[in-house]
Formats: structure tokens, sequence, C-alpha cells
């Protein structure tokens, strides 16, 4: 018996990679193990969380798409069997390749300017970890949509990602937990979708002594470790936010508990603003002043002599304000810094007021607020590496439905406002960011920072001047032109309304491109007929759709719609190299930085193959292979040029390589670009090693020494800018006739304000012609280690280990409410939306709020394999896609008002939405409970 | 020398990576678990607590579980490590009702996650002398013992420990030697006042849960 442990990384979730090795006995793939080669440089000792041990079964699951498929059905509907019939490799690379040639022969952009090729790839940012180089023939390609969401908007951390990036290159916000002894945590779920890195450091910082405070409407797991759990009504986290807020600047000595040099100095605090909202300028340079206290006069705010900048007070100045449009107004009059209108600003929320909306006690919010700002330590400092930084180890994180949607931008503002007021930003201790996607080099977000106007960072967004505002969309989600904050990096196209092109697909808004669908739409492990809101909706358009080429692991509810469907090798099949360490995504800082390898660990079972391969060869029968290898070189998907300083590893135009070589040469040129040209690591190396490390630096985690170096300020805690970009953009919308995007427009505050979020999604009902109180609960989604991002819910394994954590296959409930509503343990329930209906199995808990009702995840499957056998309720099932719960970063949030009621039939239905038909392929119900028990899995977990 | 546990509870987060670990070590069947997370809440709205409670063989000093046992295939060794003898074993679950912990698992027959047969990883890891007999958590004794042969500490030695100790990804479970007051089990129970579970059973575990 022969036994090997290949190393291979694990990126499905995007707190990831991770380290691990697969043990092959006599060839077969048997088990999954940490990776302890890499104990004393993964931030979790090379451990590797639940679904990595699924890989083996993901692997050889039978269930799995084996060959490529074409369908022979034309029709296209979940009733409409799709008449699957195998096809060759060959055959299905020239049923595709004829479609792509046909889109090149009529022209890239379609009739209303859109592409015609679409592309869209799921997993919330993961994807590249496994597309291989398909990256660089969608570069090679031309004009591509890939803004044809799949839910990202209304899943990720939407507000967090565009403010965060915006404020402190901080894409995703993390508490610097190894350093840090109080966290309010407003929903954030770190222990369930924080990744291995985060899961052990909350764990070693428990232990420490860490105080953790969960401000949630449910238990979470991350509740469940926390010191204290405080229940919220949902959407109201922006109201306890902005009362916290209060009570530090009015209910106690601010001057003596904040960090005034850090408010003086690194944020806009002093900066005057004049009555039309605008920074007082100075008429000559243009530079926003601040009022100098000792000489008694406004300044520049880079006046060298500058030293005791007022932050509070009224002082009669003149100057010029500068407006939208270059609007301009001469100044003279009494005038306050932006730190005064901050202190005016939060007057109002108290916490009695927060009490009333939030339903959080006032003596709870206050308590709140003092323990923050006695674990703040400021003034205190610490050593980094030699280096001696503030140390203020407090943080204030937020979680999903709190960073997106409306009462977004209101969060991430009043959180990082917090985090500001002590200098709790980008210092050990506090808040960072570990992520920069709108901003480069995207993988050094030091080097991102760099000097803007009026003492700020420079910021890549998108133009809204008359002479530079995008008003043609040039993809279907529109970024560009709806969205400032977006920018326009490669991430951009992900990060829009990618709700949009759905949500206008059957009734565009008036003086809005027609919606054309694209010639050819392919799909990478997403499935948008489950992960997006009002599935039912997509599922009509899907049939619509005239080509549909999906890489398919499984039959899932979005392939079912697919034309053409290519099962490429996953996980422990394909070759790539990624990079890893360094700072990344929720809590991935490490004190290392390299690339790792993923490479086949057996001879794949089925008929798959490299998605590389799959890319290199489309990219000869398009005709694009020197435009393919070009954009390799350039490291186009490979994630580093293949030339660069002292080495050379570019691959010839004329070449045809196979995946093999092309990765050899990425493994040379990343270990050369990783060591100054000292060090080349080939194929072979990598494959027995696993991954190559340097040192990375810790005090790279925080901004702190980038803004000083460059004496820079975080644009905190007034908004000129924000408040401008929303005035440009509304004058463009309006010189258009759009009016449509009005309510969104009216988020660009520069302070901003307490609105009834909630309210909101109440109206929803009145706009179906239903009444608010017919849906009394609030219907919420939580995060489940188990099945987040992997997509892995047709593996059985998991499905097993899951029946232990409370809330999978079921909705979750109040015990008193059920009680009220007649409802008991198990029972088969209703939850009704005003635009849907869907059904599932109630578990009785008392960490839920009386007005709560939680679906994990997001299931409701009908064509994917074991998971169409759970009977768990969606909230994407009964959430409306509806331009009224968009806010102005293009996103939504997870939550709807529902009513829940004992069902009266007996036996588990499959769930639906109101718009969709009934079941697939002309079965009855319970036929497909039947099939599936011919498709393996595990029952419902008993309850 | 007694092989035991401390199982930190203020670092559990019920993930079950211990508890997918262990079926993938020991190639066990569709729902059948020597060890799980018990996912747990206390009190009442809003006075409540949620816990994660792992649970397994407790390894008892004095095992209810082996006198019970008709044909003396339960049994315990010198170490502490409580075992069932396949080749002995009839399948009464006497030992499984004596159990407080319920611990014990019968399994009837091969159950495989897909019912066109075993994948070729299942057939690669089934140990088909285990059907129609009583299973447990073995301690995963056989890496236990193949690493002191190979000269490693359990415990400390990732490949002479149990694989739910090896994965769990938030450092909550210790193995070692009690007997050893310098073990870092043994120094854990005493510094943090580890607790057994059902004392009242006089079972005497060798699973520590750590609470504060």
């Amino acid at each position: 018996m022969t036994t090997e442990r290949i190393p291979v990384y694990c990126y499905q979730c995007v707190a990831g990679p991770d380290l691990l090795k697969v043990v092959v006995r006599d060839g077969i793939a048997v088990g999954v193990e940490p990776n302890s080669d890499f104990a004393e440089i993964h931030p979790a000792c090379g451990k590797v969380c639940v679904r990595a041990y699924a890989l083996i079964q993901k692997l050889y699951n039978p269930n799995r798409i084996k060959t490529p498929m074409r369908r022979t059905n034309p029709k296209k509907a979940r009733t409409e069997d799709p008449g699957w019939v195998e096809i060759s490799w060959d055959e299905a690379l020239d049923l595709l390749t004829e479609r792509l040639k046909g889109i090149r022969a009529k022209g890239l952009l379609d009739e209303s300017g859109y592409p015609r090729l679409a592309a869209t790839f799921g997993s919330g940012g993961i994807a590249p970890a496994y597309l291989g180089t398909f990256a660089a023939f969608l570069a090679a390609w031309g004009p591509v949509d890939q803004g044809i969401g799949s839910g990202q908007g209304v899943k990720c951390y939407h507000s967090e990602h565009l403010y965060g990036e915006f404020w402190h290159r901080a894409f995703t916000v993390a508490a610097d937990v190894p350093r840090c002894d109080y966290v309010l945590s407003f929903g954030y779920n770190g222990d369930a979708s924080g990744g291995v890195t985060g899961v052990f450091r909350h764990a070693e910082a428990r232990v420490r002594g860490l105080t953790w405070v969960q401000i949630e409407p449910h238990l979470s797991i991350t509740g469940a470790g926390a010191a204290r759990w405080v229940p919220i009504r949902p959407k109201t986290d922006a109201a306890v936010l902005l009362a916290l807020l209060h009570v530090i600047l009015h209910e106690t000595d601010w001057r003596r508990t904040c960090d005034v040099p850090f408010l003086e100095s690194m944020t806009n605090s002093p900066y005057l603003v004049g009555p039309h909202g605008y920074y007082l300028r100075d008429p000559e340079s243009g530079k926003p002043l601040v009022w100098d206290l000792d000489r008694d006069r406004p300044v520049p705010f880079d006046d060298p002599r500058l030293t005791s900048p007022a932050l509070e007070g009224k002082f009669l100045a003149a100057g010029v304000e500068v407006g939208a449009d270059n609007e301009r107004w001469s100044v003279a009059e009494a005038v306050r810094p932006a730190f005064s209108l901050l202190l005016h600003h939060v007057l109002p929320y108290t916490p009695e007021w927060a009490e009333t909306v939030a339903d959080v006690p006032a003596a709870t919010i206050r308590r709140m607020a003092r323990e923050y700002l006695e674990h703040a330590n400021v003034g205190g400092t610490i050593e980094v590496e030699g280096t001696t930084l503030p140390h203020r180890p407090v943080a204030v994180l937020l979680g999903k439905t709190v960073t997106n949607g409306w009462g977004g931008y209101e969060c991430c503002w009043a959180r990082t406002v917090m985090s500001a007021l002590v200098g709790a930003l980008e210092v050990p201790g506090g808040i960072l960011g570990t992520t920069v996607r709108l901003n480069r080099p995207a993988v050094n977000r030091l080097d991102s920072v760099k000097p803007g106007p009026d003492g700020f960072m420079a910021q890549p967004l998108n133009p809204t001047s008359r002479e530079k505002w995008q008003g043609q969309p040039h993809i279907r989600n529109a970024y560009r032109t709806l969205v400032p904050l977006a920018g326009d990096s490669p991430w951009s196209a992900a990060l829009g309304p990618a709700h949009l092109p759905w949500l206008f697909m059957d009734s565009p808004p008036e003086h809005w491109p027609a919606p054309t669908l694209p010639d050819v739409w392919i799909i990478y492990r997403t499935n948008p007929a489950i992960s997006n809101w009002e599935t039912g909706r997509i599922e009509a358009d899907l049939e619509r759709f005239p080509f549909i080429a999906a890489f398919a692991y499984t039959q899932d509810e979005t392939n079912w719609y697919a034309d053409l469907l290519l099962p490429e090798a996953t996980d422990l099949e394909s070759l790539q190299l990624y990079r890893i360490g360094g700072t990344k995504y929720i809590e991935q800082y490490w004190d290392h930085m390299g690339f790792a390898l993923r490479q086949p660990v057996t001879a794949p079972p089925y008929d798959t193959r490299d998605i590389t391969d799959i890319a290199t060869e489309l990219a000869r029968r398009c005709g694009l292979s020197k435009e393919y290898i070009a954009a390799v070189n350039r490291g186009a998907g490979v994630g580093v040029a293949l030339r660069g300083e002292g080495y050379d590893y570019a691959l010839d135009p004329a070449a045809a390589p196979d995946a093999p070589e092309i990765w050899d040469r990425v493994c040379r040129a990343a270990t050369r670009s990783l060591t100054a040209g000292k060090e080349e690591r080939d194929l072979e190396w990598f494959k027995t090693h696993g991954a190559f490390f340097v040192p990375f630096s810790e005090k790279r985690y925080y901004l702190h020494a980038a803004m000083k170096a460059h004496g820079l300020r975080y644009e905190l805690p007034y908004q000129e800018r924000i408040k401008r970009m929303g005035a440009e953009l509304a004058n463009r919308l309006h010189e258009r006739g759009i009016t449509w995007w009005d309510v969104q427009l009216q988020e660009y505050q520069p302070l901003p304000a307490w609105k009834d979020f909630p309210d909101i999604w109440a109206k929803v009902a009145v706009k179906h012609g239903r009444r608010p109180e017919e849906f009394p609960l609030w219907l919420l989604t939580s995060r489940s280690m188990q099945y987040s991002w992997g997509a892995n819910v047709s593996l059985p394994i998991l499905a097993d280990v899951a029946r232990h954590v409370m809330g999978h296959f079921g909705l979750m409930l109040n015990r008193g409410t059920a009680k009220r509503l007649g409802i008991e343990e198990g029972d088969l329930v209703e939850i009704e939306s005003p635009t849907g209906r869907t059904r599932g199995h109630a578990i009785l808990r008392e960490g839920v709020r009386p007005d709560v009702a939680v679906a994990l995840q997001q299931f409701g499957h009908w064509a994917t394999p074991v998971a169409r056998d759970f009977d768990m309720p969606s909230l994407n099932q009964v959430a409306a896609m509806d331009l009224d719960l968009t806010d102005a970063t293009g996103s939504g949030a997870d939550v709807v008002k529902v009513a829940v009621r004992r069902a009266e039939s007996p036996h588990p239905t499959q769930t639906m939405p109101l718009t969709s038909s009934p079941l697939p392929c002309g079965e009855r119900q319970g036929e497909g409970r039947e099939r599936m028990k011919g498709e393996g899995g595990v029952r419902r977990a008993s309850r | 020398m007694r092989w035991g546990m401390v199982i930190d509870l203020k670092r559990c987060v019920g993930c079950q990576t211990c508890t997918i670990a262990c079926k993938q070590e020991h190639g066990l069947p569709a729902e059948t678990f020597w060890r799980f997370v018990a996912d747990c809440e206390v009190g009442e709205y809003p006075n409540v607590r949620r816990l994660f409670l792992p649970m397994q063989c407790m390894h008892c000093a004095n095992p209810p579980c082996v006198p019970v046992c008709p044909t003396g295939a339960s049994r315990q060794r010198s170490d502490g490590i409580v075992f069932v003898d396949y080749a002995q074993c009839v399948g009464c679950g006497y030992c499984a009702l004596a159990c407080p912990y319920r611990a014990r698992h019968l399994i009837h027959e091969a159950q495989w996650y897909f019912p066109g047969g075993p994948t070729p990883s299942e057939a690669a890891t089934a140990e088909p002398e285990r059907r129609g007999v009583m299973t447990k958590c073995t301690f995963c004794l056989n890496r236990v013992d193949a690493g002191l042969a190979d000269g490693l500490k359990p415990g400390e030695d990732a490949a002479a420990t149990p694989m739910c100790s090896v994965a769990c990804i938030a450092n909550a479970i210790y193995f070692g030697d009690l007997d050893d007051p310098e073990s870092r089990v043994s120094r854990l129970r005493k510094d943090r006042t580890g607790v057994q579970l059902l004392p009242e059973c006089g079972t005497d575990p060798s699973v520590y849960y750590l609470t504060d």
C-alpha cells in the first residue's frame, strides 16, 4: 500500500485560502489533513475548516456532470426537461466556438451598446482561485459584460466594500483581533464566515480576555461565544450606532475621552464648512480652510505653522465654497468646523430615542459606549517590530444586512467615525482594512495610498462631471453610470448594482437603453436562480437567454436553463498557483506572503478538463491565441506577470501551451517576483512543497504609517466629496430626464442621518396591495460554515454533519411567537411575503427575537441533487427584487417582512415562489423526494 | 498513564470540523458519529445563552459499558482507552444502554452516502468488520499507538494525536496523559478547573470540559 500526502489549497470561501494535504492511498484520495508544514506560517496553524474535508466527496460525487452535455430541448422552463445528451469535449468546444465566432462576426456590442458576450462568476470573489487562465481568455476577447449578478449586491458587505475602500482602503474591514480587547459586533458572524483564521483568532482572544458584545436579532454562532448578546430590531443598527456617537460626544467630555490630536491632524474634523455644505476654501489655492486658534484666523489645512486647529465653535471667515459642477459661492459669514457639525448632528440621537427605534435599552447603549471608551486606551502605544504605534484595542464590526442595503451607509459611517474618535482607525488593536479591490496595486494596501485632493487619499471614482460622466452604460448593471464609488477596476462590474440587469430585463426604466440579453452567457460556479432575490423571476428571465454555456459541477437550478454543460476539473483535479497571505479579505492578515499551489491529487474520475486547457483551446479556436498568450504574459488570471525585472518566462505568442507549462512559468515568475529575482521555484518544486513564502511585516497591516508618510487625512467625519458627487450625479441623471434613481440620490449626505429604514421594507406590502400589518415578522438569513460560499449543497457528508447545528433544515422561530401562532416544533409552516410564499419546518428557539424568523443560507433547490431533498425555505424565494429596496451603492439587504403560519398541508412540499411554475419535468409533489433517494443523500435532520 | 482530553468550551464554535474529520479518519458511514458537537440553548428569551458541547466517548475510568458486555468485547486498556473488540462483539447493545453519554453506535449494515454503492474513497476506507457490531470513539488508538511506536508524543505530535484534536480550528481539543501532572491536559484541567459530564454517574470520565 502506498500513501502520499499531496499539498493543495482550499479557497472555498472568501476567508481563504488555507492549506491542506490530501491523503492518497493507492491512487485513491481518502482524506484531508491540516498542512502542518506551515503551522508556523499560517495564522491558524495550517488548519482547514469542515468544508475542506468534504473535498474528497466532491471529487468522487457520482451525481457530477461527468462529460460535456448538450441541450436537445429548445424549450426552456422549469417544467421542460433539458434533454441532455452527452457529447465529446471536441463537440462541446465546437458548439461554443461557433457561437462566439458568430458574435465576432456581428460585432462585440449589440444595438444597446452592451457586450454580446457576458460572463458571471459566483462564489463571492473566490472564483479567480479556480478559474485558471480563463480571465486571460476574457481579456483577449474584448468587452465582456461581467455585471449580470448572481446575488452579490444582496449577499455581500456591499456598503462596507465601497465606503470602506473610500475611507481607509478597507474593501473588507476587520478587527485587529490579536491586539484588540473590546469588540462591538453588529451582526458580524465571523465564527461562521470568518474562515479558519477568524475562528482561531477569536478563540485565542476569548481565552485571553477579549470582551465581545454581539448586537443582532438572533443569537448566531458568533453570538454564542460573545460575552453578551444584545437583541436588536432588524435594520435599526444605525440608530444604536448614532446613539453611541451621541453618548461619546455629548455625555462624556470628548476633549478627554477622544483622541483629539488624531482628530485634529488625521481627519477633516477641523475643516470649516460653509453654509452650502461644502468646505470653505482659500480663494487662491482652493484648499479647505481650518480655523487656527493661535492666530485667530482661517488658514489652509496644510499650513505648516498650524498647531491649534479649532474643532468646535463658530468663526467669522471668508472664502469660497465649490459645489457640484464647479458652482462657486463667495462666503463671508460665521462658519463651523466639520467636527462642530458632527456634534450638532448627533445631538438628537439620544439612547432613549434609540431605545424606541431599536428596542435596545438606553442603559445598554450607555454601557457599550462607556466600555468602548474605557478600553480605547487613548494615548497608549505599542511596539510592532521595533516601531512605536498607537494602540487602540477597540473595534466596531458590522455584519450582513448591516453593511448592505438601506442603512448600510449610515452604519458604515457611524462605525468608522467611532473608530476615528478614539484614533482606532488603521492602528494596532483597532479596525483595519484587509483588502483593496478598487484601488491599485491590489496586493499592497499601503502602496495604494496616494495623495489626492484636499489632503485626502486619491480615489478612483467614476466621474460625475458634465464632461466625463458616462451616461451610456457600457454593461447592463451600469456601475460607471450610477455608482461613482464603485470605481472602474476589474472588480467594479461585480460591485455595481448587479441585480439591475435582472430588474430591468422585463421593464426598463425611462430613458434607459433597451434591455437586451447577451448572445452568449458563460457562467461559472454561480447559481443565481438560487442566490439572487426573487428567484422565480430570475428563472422566468433565464428561459429567454439565447445561449448559456455553464461550467457545471452538477445539474443545478440555473444550468437547468443552459444549452451546454462543461464539466471543468474541480478543486482536487486541476492546476493553479494562487497568491496567499499578506493581507486579504475578512481576517486574513499574515506575517508571511507567498503563493500556494492547487494540483491534481489523483487521476480525475470523470471526463473533466482543466479550465486552463479549456481557455487555451477556446482562444485557439476563436483565433485569439496571440491576444490570449499576451494576456497570460501580462498576468491576467495567473496573478503575476511572466516578465519582470531580472526574469522573463513569457510564453511564445505562437505557442499553444498546456496547463502544466503555463503554471510552471507562473511558479517561476511568482517566486522571482517575491524575492526580487533572487529565488526561483518551478512547478515540480511546488508540487512537493505546496507553497512558497517570504516574510510580510506586520507594520503593513496598518495604513497609519503610509498616511503619515504622505501627510494625509482620513476623509472623516464630513463627506463633502460624497455630497458633491451625489449632487452632480443628480444633475446628470435629471439632464437625461431620469428620476427613478432620485431616492438613491438622497443617500449622498455629508453627515448621514437616521431614516426610518424598517419602514422601507414595510412599504413593500403597500406597493403590492397589501397591508404592512399582515407581515409582522422579519425574515432574516444567516451564514452556515458548512455551506457558505462553497456551493457544496450536493455533498451529503456536509448535510450529515450540519444536522448538529441549529437551523439547518428548517425555519428558526422564537418559541413564544410560535406558541402564539399555534406552531409546534417540527410543524410545517408557510412563510408569506408580499411577493412570494415558501414553506419549511419550524425550529423553535429562545435565541431569536419574537419578531424575527431566520432561514439559514440560501436553499430552496429543486434541481441540484441532494439539496433538492432538504425541504429548506429560502429567503431569496420571497424577497422582492425592487428598486425601492436598492440603495445608492446598488445593494440591498437580506431582510423581508413576512407572515408565518402553520401550513395546512401535513406533508413537506417543494418550496416555490408565487411566480414560478410548479415542479420540474412535470413531477407531482413527492415524486422528487422519491427520486432523490436514488441520488443519495441524507434525510432531513431529526427535530 | 491515562489518556484523556480537555475540551475548551470557550473556544468551541460548533463548526463540526472535528465531526467530519473523525468520520473521515475512521471511514464512518452516513449518519454515524463517534463524536459531534451539540448546539444548545440555555435560558429564556432574552436571557439566553447558546453553547457548543462536543460529545463523544468519555473513556471513563469506571466505564459502565464494560461490565455489562456479555462477551467481553468491550474492554479497557491499561492506558484508559475503552474499546470494542469487533471479533468478539455480537451487537447486543447492552453497552449502549449502559452508557450515560450515548456514545456507542451500532452499525447494522454498510451505508453509503450515495445509493449506487460506495465511492472510491468510501470503498477504500470502509471497515467491513464493523458491520453488526458496536462502535465508538477509540481516542484514535491506532494513531496513538503508531505514534508511540515511532517515538512521537501523543497530544504534541499531530501524527500521534486523535484526529479531532488535530483538525479543530479553534484549538479547543487537547489530548494527553492525565496522570502526568506536567502534561498540557493536566495543567489546563487544574488551572481552569475542568469539569466532567454527569459526575453523579460515578464514571469518572477522561474527558474534561473548560467552561470559563
